[in-house]
């Protein structure tokens, strides 16, 4: 049987995992205990598969070694917070940020700043414990739905139909959603502002 | 750009038919009412020019026609008596403009274009404000990062652009975005003044709305 990419690291990377998904739990049951919402509508978490992780060195014409795999390549470790609102996963990005053993090494926010063809969300590379990164991906509801849908479709637009449309219309169906989800936050924030516990 | 002309004295027809099409418009001619009907009914125009003696139908009926049928082409309407009466049935009963017999060729040629020109102006325009533009045939509203609106969040920013020189109040807002909607309140206006904001946070755009709620309103760049 072929050594493990991850070498020994394997319960280290199984620990990083659980001290992040302890921190969101911590998190989300603070929130649901002050403000009675829940921030988080569901959260994934995975450590990379052995093949997949051979597959993207191979990829990135990497060695298929531990270094590549702990030290090049950032997502061994890897979270989705699908979170209620857009002002969770804002501060759910705060809570994480101010984990102890727990740096960011890289932050991109797609929510501000929206890729080309309408991918939202909120990436950040996190380091546990100065050793294992950690890839987490903030985003509504909303915003993964189009993910889902768009991965899916994706791959099919080659088979048959005008790519060019296909690709303005997926990006408008972004549009829309992202509206949407101003209009849910917006309708939000005026009930607990009548309520007068303001967020 | 496409124009009806109904008139039943052929010379003149002839006449304005030649002028117009020199100006570089398509003309449909019509020499009475039941023609102009079946043209109207049969083809798409951008400006409808209607004498309103002719016979068989005479204008006005022909412009009730075509207004009961719900076409809103723009309608100019040409009368040989300067009576006031006439002029007042036609602009009542849907006519955009109207010119009294006799007139200048250069007069006809303005009031079409000033007709024509209403229409595609105001439907190909782009408005934009600050580093924001809005988008009429899509309704998105783009800086760095686009978003599609509902309608009245459309109008409404459309309305906030056209003014964005003084403030509108809250009740000017209800009458022209809102006119004939019942329901609508200043609780209507202040939830989507709430929607544009953030919608202008999340293009990335430096404008905003400044004003409080059930107060007035206007853009402003930061």
């Amino acid at each position: 049987m072929q050594e493990s990419i991850y070498g020994e690291y394997l319960p280290q990377l199984k620990a990083a995992l659980d001290y992040i998904l302890d921190g969101i739990n911590d998190i989300r049951k603070k929130i649901k205990e002050e403000k009675t919402t829940d921030p988080i509508e569901h959260c994934l978490a995975r450590i990379k598969s052995e093949d997949s992780m051979r597959e993207k060195c191979r990829r990135k014409g990497l060695p298929e070694d531990t270094h590549s795999a702990l030290e090049v390549i950032r997502d061994a470790v890897g979270v989705r917070v699908v979170c209620t609102f857009i002002s969770d996963v804002y501060t759910i990005r705060d809570y994480l940020s101010a984990m102890p053993d727990c740096e960011i090494i890289q932050e991109k926010d797609y929510i501000r700043h929206a890729k080309p063809n309408g991918y939202r969300s909120y990436h950040l590379i996190l380091r546990v414990k100065k050793k294992i990164y950690a890839e987490i991906q903030l985003r509504t509801i909303s915003m993964d739905t189009w993910a889902a849908l768009e991965h899916q479709l994706k791959y099919k637009q080659s088979i048959g139909g005008n790519t060019k449309l296909i690709e303005e219309e997926l990006k408008r169906c972004a549009d829309e959603l992202a509206s949407t989800d101003i209009s849910m936050q917006t309708i939000r924030d005026m009930i607990f502002e009548n309520r007068g516990d303001a967020n | 750009m496409k124009l009806l002309l109904a008139e039943d004295t052929r010379d003149l027809n002839r006449v304005i038919t030649a002028a117009l099409t020199h100006e570089g418009y398509a003309v449909d001619p019509a020499f009475d009412g039941e023609e102009a009907l079946g043209l109207v009914n049969k083809n798409g125009y951008d400006t409808i020019i209607l004498d309103i003696m002719m016979p068989k139908k005479n204008g006005l009926e022909v412009l009730h026609e075509i207004r009961g049928a719900n076409i809103v082409t723009p309608v100019l309407m040409l009368t040989a008596k300067a009576e006031i009466d006439d002029r007042v049935e036609g602009l009542d009963a849907g006519a955009d403009d109207y010119l009294t017999k006799p007139f200048a060729m250069k007069e006809l040629f303005a009031r079409v274009r000033a007709l024509t020109r209403r229409k595609t102006q105001y439907t190909e325009q782009q408005l934009s404000f600050a580093d924001f533009t809005l988008n009429n045939d899509k309704f998105e509203m783009s800086s760095e990062n686009s978003v599609r609106l509902s309608v009245k969040e459309f109008e409404l920013m459309q309305t906030l652009i056209l003014n964005s020189t003084h403030y509108i109040d809250t009740n000017y807002i209800l009458e022209h975005v809102w006119s004939g909607v019942p329901d609508a309140g200043p609780d209507t206006v202040w939830l989507y003044i709430s929607y544009l904001r953030g919608k202008l946070n999340a293009i990335t755009s430096k404008a905003v709305i400044t004003g409080e709620r059930n107060g007035s309103f206007r853009l402003e760049e930061q």
